[in-house]
């Protein structure tokens, strides 16, 4: 069996149209002025690659191209062809690939990323953590912050009666609060990455005594006790890093950092967990859990009362209910502990 | 020597072919946990090259997949490091970039090496042999001096790279010449701003014109600075969009179009409206198929940056010979991706 070709000696950008045939374990290759006669062992055969032209390659750096990928497969016996060559030609694999790759990623999202975060999350050191809140409030502050117009005397309350309330056994320095106002953000409370807690003070006037706001704090304090913000900001930063890689951008990622820290959305399981902390820690301290949940029915009510005003302001405006979802279960079940 | 008839680049690849290739090897490269794409990489180069055909013949790659791995490692501990780091730490953030800044140069230049000398066509290497000095002078002083200067010398200094990229690189023994001067890339992008300034006034005047005759409900002494807004704006999307393929069609052109090797010309005819059309395409696709449209995309692209450049013969193409060959490593490359810098070649 023959087979047409075109050769390239490697020395010479010429192209020598010559015929290929196999005898016994050699390869010859005629044309009008060469005739080469090499060991089949010696050549190296690149696999096949879609409907690119099949390859001979000499030890010398000579080639050969072959666009007969069928008439070269019978000859050399599917010579260099691999496994990974055969699965690309066909779209059964292609289906296969598509759907290993869509629940890879899915299994990775939803415990591969979730366990690296929370095994990261405990090897960053304090110092690192407590700059970050410094760059965030550096950051925000003159922007999405004001100063609060809280009275010294109203926040020395406040601070006085959190520092005053026993902390869970291993728990040895309780959270920092940071007071501010924003008329974007309303009524709120946010757990930043380096254990402060940013109280609002339209979050303050909300509350009908002090009990409400000990009872956000705890909450709060239940996400810094597990690092919610850090784990869901190196998820996020994950999450973005991938998606800049395959999309080609990387610079864009830059700037939105810390304003995804009061955009992200916690998960239920966090929610649970931080509702379950605060719980505790105010049954610890004689205050009824039913004030965390009085407290969320009045965001819940100050929430609806802001979309029905101002539609567009709190689509932009992430608010306490949208970054703390499931607010009605959440309230049943504190009511029911 | 006789003038030959000019020879159009052809591209053969397919979007469903090449979807299969690259939808295997995605898969392939997440079970192995990314090791596997450094494979993957050499494939995906090897299918475009392979595609590419010019007066019969193609191109072909032949970069090593092991060290692309290496180089892919350095580069992602380089860029993860550079990530989190920068995130708790925006100074000592600062500092790794400034690091990764200054040897950039160095990595540029040897990624273009790694790529010229792994690409041959008619069994003769491409090959870079740019020095280390002048690659320090071309990507990192001029860059700097162009930001310092707010932009003003950047033209010059894109002149200056494809210089220096085309002036060091050979086919077989036969070097490439570049022959266009800084102020072809100060007309095109003057043109860019010139549309901008046009399309900024257009809006500040139709706006205007609209709200004094009342067609939109304005306050007289909010006007002016409602017309600017809107025109800032809308110049902005516009340049957003409209620019990038425009200064991307007019400077391939334009680098074609003033490279010689030997004696061959080459000639390109890019069309900024259809490569917008083309890249917006693309994105819009992208997004709707999240992601899936992506092998598409990339065929459409290239088969368009390609076909659209020709060969100008003058004389046999038959009888470039084989030049000396030199050793590269592909960390360069990998890093220079890593971090979106991109040269036009
Ligand atoms: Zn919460």
């Amino acid at each position: 069996m023959w087979l047409t070709a075109v050769y390239y000696d490697g020395r010479q950008a010429r192209p020598h149209p010559v015929t290929l045939c196999v005898e016994g374990e050699k390869l010859l290759l005629q044309g009008r002025d060469i005739v080469r006669r090499e060991a089949l062992a010696s050549l190296k055969i690149p696999p096949p690659l879609g409907s690119t032209p099949r390859l001979i390659l000499f030890a010398d750096g000579a080639r050969c191209e072959v666009a007969d990928r069928q008439g070269f497969a019978e000859m050399l016996q599917d010579a260099g062809s691999s496994a990974v060559a055969g699965m690309e030609n066909s779209w059964w694999y292609a289906l296969a690939a598509l759907l290993l790759t869509l629940s890879l990623l899915v299994v990775a999202y939803l415990f591969g990323l979730p366990y690296a975060a929370r095994a990261a999350a405990d090897q960053v050191p304090v110092y690192l953590l407590e700059r970050m809140d410094t760059q965030f409030f550096a950051s925000l502050d003159q922007t999405l912050l004001k100063p609060s117009t809280l009275s010294a005397k109203r926040r020395q309350t406040i601070q006085d009666g959190w520092q005053r309330l026993a902390l869970p056994p291993g728990e040895d320095r309780s959270a920092n609060i940071e007071f501010r106002a924003s008329p974007a953000l309303g009524a709120n409370a946010f757990a930043l990455p380096g254990g402060s807690v940013l109280l609002l003070d339209d979050l303050v006037s909300l509350a009908s005594n002090d009990q409400e706001i000990l009872a956000v704090l705890a909450h709060e304090m239940g996400h810094v006790h597990e690092k919610h913000a850090l784990r869901q900001m190196l998820q996020a930063s994950v999450i973005g890093l991938a998606m800049a890689w395959y999309i080609g951008d990387v610079s864009s990622l830059l700037a939105v950092a810390p304003t995804v820290l009061l955009e992200t959305r916690y998960s239920r399981d966090f929610e649970r967990r931080a509702d379950a902390f605060a719980a505790e820690l105010l049954r610890a301290n004689g205050i009824p859990v039913s004030r965390l949940a009085d407290i969320l029915e009045k965001l819940e009510a100050a929430h609806q009362t802001a979309v029905a005003k101002q539609p567009v302001e709190s689509v932009e405006a992430m608010d306490y209910l949208s970054s703390h979802p499931n607010t009605e279960e959440r309230i049943k079940r504190l009511r029911g502990l | 020597m006789a003038e030959h008839q000019s020879r159009q680049l052809q591209f053969s690849g397919s979007g469903g072919e090449y979807f299969r290739i690259w939808i295997v090897n995605v898969c392939l490269s997440i079970v192995t946990l990314g090791v596997y794409s450094a494979w993957a990489k050499v494939k995906r180069n090897q299918y475009f090259y392979r595609h590419t055909t010019l007066a019969g013949a193609g191109f072909d790659y032949h970069g090593d997949p092991k060290a692309i791995l290496k180089g892919r490692i350095v580069a992602f501990l380089l860029f993860a490091f550079y990530t989190l780091v920068g995130e708790f730490d925006r100074v000592a953030g600062l500092a790794i970039l400034l690091v990764i800044v200054s040897v950039m140069p160095w990595l540029l230049m040897r990624s273009l090496r790694f790529r010229m000398h792994n690409t041959s066509y008619r069994g003769l290497r491409f090959a870079f042999h740019g020095s280390t000095g002048a690659a320090y002078f071309n990507f990192l002083l001029l860059p700097v001096l162009s930001a310092l200067t707010l932009g003003a010398l950047w033209p010059l200094a894109q002149q200056r790279m494809a210089r220096y990229t085309r002036e060091n690189s050979t086919y077989g023994n036969e070097f490439f010449k570049f022959f266009a001067g800084s102020g072809a890339y100060y007309r095109i992008y003057l043109m860019t701003i010139f549309i901008g300034v046009l399309v900024f006034a257009g809006l500040m005047a139709s706006v205007m014109l609209l709200g004094s005759k009342e067609l939109i409900p304005v306050e007289a002494e909010q006007l002016v600075a409602m017309s600017v807004l809107v025109a800032a704006i809308g110049t902005y999307l516009a340049l957003f969009l409209l620019a990038y393929p425009y200064v991307a069609a007019r400077l391939q052109n334009l680098v074609w179009n003033s490279t010689q090797l030997g004696p061959h010309g080459f000639q390109a005819q890019l069309q900024a409206r259809e490569m917008l059309g083309i890249m917006l395409g693309n994105v819009l696709l992208t997004l709707l198929t999240l992601g899936l449209y992506k092998p598409f995309a990339d065929i459409r692209l290239a088969r368009y940056r390609i076909e659209r450049v020709a060969l100008l013969p003058r004389g046999s193409i038959d009888e470039f010979v084989a030049g000396l060959q030199t050793n590269t490593s592909a960390a360069g490359e990998e890093m220079a991706e890593m971090f979106d810098f991109d040269i036009a070649l």
